[in-house]
């Protein structure tokens, strides 16, 4: 789901998952394709007030939801806040509020960055540049920002959110201006445009501000004049690396995207600037080049379908069944040096970081991220194996289950060597975390080969 | 030193050579050049000429596909490295050729003894005489000499559970850079598994049926042998393990089990060697192995 500042969207999936190894290999369980079942359609999101959202709405909606997609159940769900109703009461709210429905369900506030990446997998921007090796950005061009995630060969390489959208001038029924967001307003100044609320602007002067703010989106990705971005970048966004040499597949998302590919339309079709801005962005420079997406106004939503799958490595290991789902792990990331220590052997420091960190988060249990080493020697694993132990049995009240994640393929021997201790131990591998996040884990799939995971970023406060 | 250092020390030295003597070409070391070079002498107008080539696939000239050679962090194979007249370049003919004689060292050599003695391994030889014969006649690396068989039968007099050793096969190299690290964290996990273990050994100029005697002349119930795979242009040091259940001589190959592509590059050794007693155990429970296994 997600639920943003004006509209909430439904999606319901199916993942298949497959051992793509090879008869001759390890397994590698990977997510192989993904059929979207239904699509529900796009519903105003029930308010309290300005950016409190309606819980007990929001779970009529999506109640009567399951019964149009004829849903008994979802295995995995999300639901991802963005937009101005992004804050933490809120996603506390939501959980509470779809509790007891049927399947479990993450919920994460969105803040503009990672609504950003959201948008990018969603509109298949990622994918793209995965499948052509090459640089793609994302614009998800919304109401009120514009979304921009920029891809390099897969990966993300940056993120950033523009004031830039549909909604940012309004129109009444003769054609007047009704509303000015202040963003726009600066960029009238800073053009030298004029637009009166409350007059019927001059269509000039309307084109000159759409073309302005195209121009802009273009400047965000390509080395350009650069100086007036600043006008527009909305609070708490990051800011893109200075962009690299070389070319650059643009990819249009969001509402406006509609607009940019749908031209002949009244100017004023939808009483806001959408249009307007739409046309001045297929008459812009990055429009020659772009892809069409393959998702436009629902890319956030379905993106946020993505997000709620990863799978961890193929290779995992775990004492028991029982002792997922693990739901709200604090990442406890052990850094570069803490792991060098790990490596030879020497514990005690990072055991009390990981002492005062488990304090600091009020946590029963934290789950140890640490990159690992690309192809240790038996030796140097079992050090760090055993530095594990002594760090666990040091911080954690007994009986509480061992957990540690990696990044390169370690989990099967990591298990094997805490498996001595005693303790619960569930180790996994091939996945990146970060401090700040948390981790959930879901039962394991595909006869315990792999475990689902969801990595999470909550935004602590309304950094907007 | 590795082998790959050397490699790239011996390319680099003969192109900072090269390059004194034609010019143009850096001594430039890992990955592929982009622009045509190395070549010498009266060639090189000829190089230049082809230089457009390069040029023409600069990174604005797709504009949906900017690179559509992949890079070479996704695959070591020698795909989209361009070429100078009608020939490779320089670096990727020297890069060629010294994978080449990487590839025949690690078919040529034997495992060291030092390697052997310090991970206990006794070693006992197929009835292949030496290494010519090996090669020739893969029958003779299945079968022990008499003497062999005794030395076979006093390293693991007791019939175990599950008996794990190593193999030479078509890579030396493969076992020295991977059965180290595999073995010992195998044995930790079938140990803990609770299961019967014979003692591991080496056989050298063995092929992978070798185990059926084995498992005739030990009576162990599961065998898995580590073994080095045929090298490959740039991975001589792969090693598989192949795994059978109560195997017999002239057993189809259909009733082994085999997890490949064990090396830095591929699965790590010690990862591996978890994996793979958790398999083995899989397979002692279920009395079966190969395709019958896999297929539950």
């Amino acid at each position: 789901m997600d639920v943003g500042t004006s509209t909430t969207q439904v999606i319901f999936s199916e993942l298949l998952l497959e051992n793509t190894g090879g008869f001759y290999s390890v397994p590698q369980i990977a997510i192989t394709r993904k059929r979207i079942l239904y699509r529900s359609p796009i519903h105003p999101t029930p308010l309290l007030d300005e950016c409190r959202i309606d819980a007990p709405a929001l779970r009529a909606i999506v109640t009567e939801e399951f019964r149009r997609a004829g849903m008994e159940r979802v295995q995995t769900g999300a639901v991802i806040i963005t937009g101005e109703s992004a804050r933490k009461e809120n996603a506390a709210a939501v959980l509470e509020g779809l509790s007891g429905l049927a399947g479990d369900f993450v919920a994460a506030v969105a803040g503009p960055d990672l609504e950003s990446l959201i948008a990018g997998q969603g509109s298949g921007a990622q994918a793209l540049s995965k499948e052509r090796r090459c640089r793609t950005a994302n614009f998800d061009i919304g109401g009120g920002t514009t979304n921009i995630a920029v891809f390099e060969n897969g990966e993300p390489s940056g993120v950033c959110c523009l004031d830039i959208g549909g909604r940012q001038l309004r129109f009444g029924p003769r054609g007047e201006l009704t509303y000015l967001s202040p963003s726009a307003a600066r960029l009238c100044e800073a053009i030298g445009l004029s637009l009166p609320v409350g007059q019927v602007p001059a269509m000039s002067a309307l084109r000159q501000l759409a073309a302005c703010m195209a121009r802009l989106l273009e400047e965000a990705v390509r080395p350009g004049t650069g100086g007036m971005l600043e006008l527009v970048r909305t609070r708490g966004s990051s800011t893109l690396p200075p962009p690299a040499p070389g070319s650059l597949i643009p990819v249009f998302s969001g509402g406006v995207a509609d607009c940019i590919y749908k031209s002949g339309r009244d100017p004023f079709a939808f009483g806001d600037f959408g249009v307007l801005l739409g046309e001045a962005v297929r008459a812009g420079g990055l429009y020659a080049n772009a892809f069409r997406a393959r998702e436009t106004i629902r890319a956030t939503v379905i993106g946020a379908g993505m997000y709620t799958a990863s799978l961890s490595g193929s290779t995992v290991s775990y004492s028991r069944k029982e002792l997922f789902p693990l739901k709200n792990l604090p990442v406890f990331s052990v850094s570069p040096r803490q792991q060098d220590e790990l490596f030879d052997g020497v514990w005690e420091e990072t055991a009390r970081a990981y002492q005062w960190f488990l304090g600091q988060n009020d946590a029963q249990n934290a789950i140890v991220w640490l990159e690992g080493r690309q192809n240790p020697g038996y030796l140097e694993l079992r050090r760090l194996a055993a530095a594990l132990a002594e760090l666990f049995r040091a911080a954690l009240p007994a009986g509480q289950p061992w957990l540690v994640l990696t990044y390169y393929d370690a989990a099967k021997a990591l298990g094997l060597l805490l498996q001595p201790s005693g303790a619960p131990v569930i180790a996994l591998d091939g996945l990146r975390a970060a401090p700040h996040q948390f981790i959930d884990l879901g039962q394991p799939v595909m006869h315990g080969l792999a475990v689902p995971v969801v990595i999470k970023t909550l935004m602590l406060n309304g950094s907007r | 030193m590795t082998e790959q250092d050397l490699i790239e020390q011996i390319t680099k030295a003969i192109l900072d050579a090269e390059g004194q003597a034609g010019g143009q070409t850096g001594g430039q070391t890992g990955g592929r050049k982009e622009e045509a070079g190395g070549q010498t002498g009266g060639r090189r107008e000829e190089a230049g000429g082809r230089g457009s080539a390069a040029a023409e696939r600069s990174p604005d000239s797709h504009p949906l596909n900017p690179n559509p050679y992949p890079d070479s962090s996704l695959t070591c194979a020698r795909i989209g490295i361009g070429r100078a007249g009608a020939r490779l370049r320089t670096e990727d003919w020297l890069r060629l050729r010294a994978d080449h004689a990487a590839a025949r060292d690690a078919a040529f050599l034997d495992v060291p003894q030092e390697f052997l003695q310090r991970h206990q391994l006794r070693q006992v030889q197929t009835r292949c005489k030496d290494r010519d014969e090996f090669l020739t006649r893969p029958d003779l690396g299945r079968l022990f000499p008499q003497e062999s068989k005794a030395a076979i039968k006093e390293i693991n007099p007791q019939p175990c559970d599950v008996l794990v050793y190593a193999a030479d096969g078509l890579s030396s190299r493969a076992v020295e850079a991977n059965a180290g690290d595999c073995l010992p964290i195998l044995l930790d996990g079938l140990r803990q598994r609770g299961l019967r273990l014979g003692t591991p050994f080496f056989v050298k100029f063995g092929r992978v049926a070798a185990m059926e005697e084995i498992a005739e002349l030990t009576g162990a119930q599961v065998v898995c042998v580590l073994i080095g795979e045929r090298p490959g242009l740039g991975s001589p040091e792969s090693m598989s393990a192949y795994m059978a259940y109560a195997p017999k001589p002239g057993m189809p190959e259909a009733g082994r089990t085999v997890v490949s592509n064990i090396y830095a590059g591929g699965v790590p050794a010690v990862e591996a060697g978890a994996y793979l007693a958790e398999l083995l155990g899989r397979i002692f429970e279920a009395k079966k192995s190969g395709v019958e296994f896999s297929n539950g």
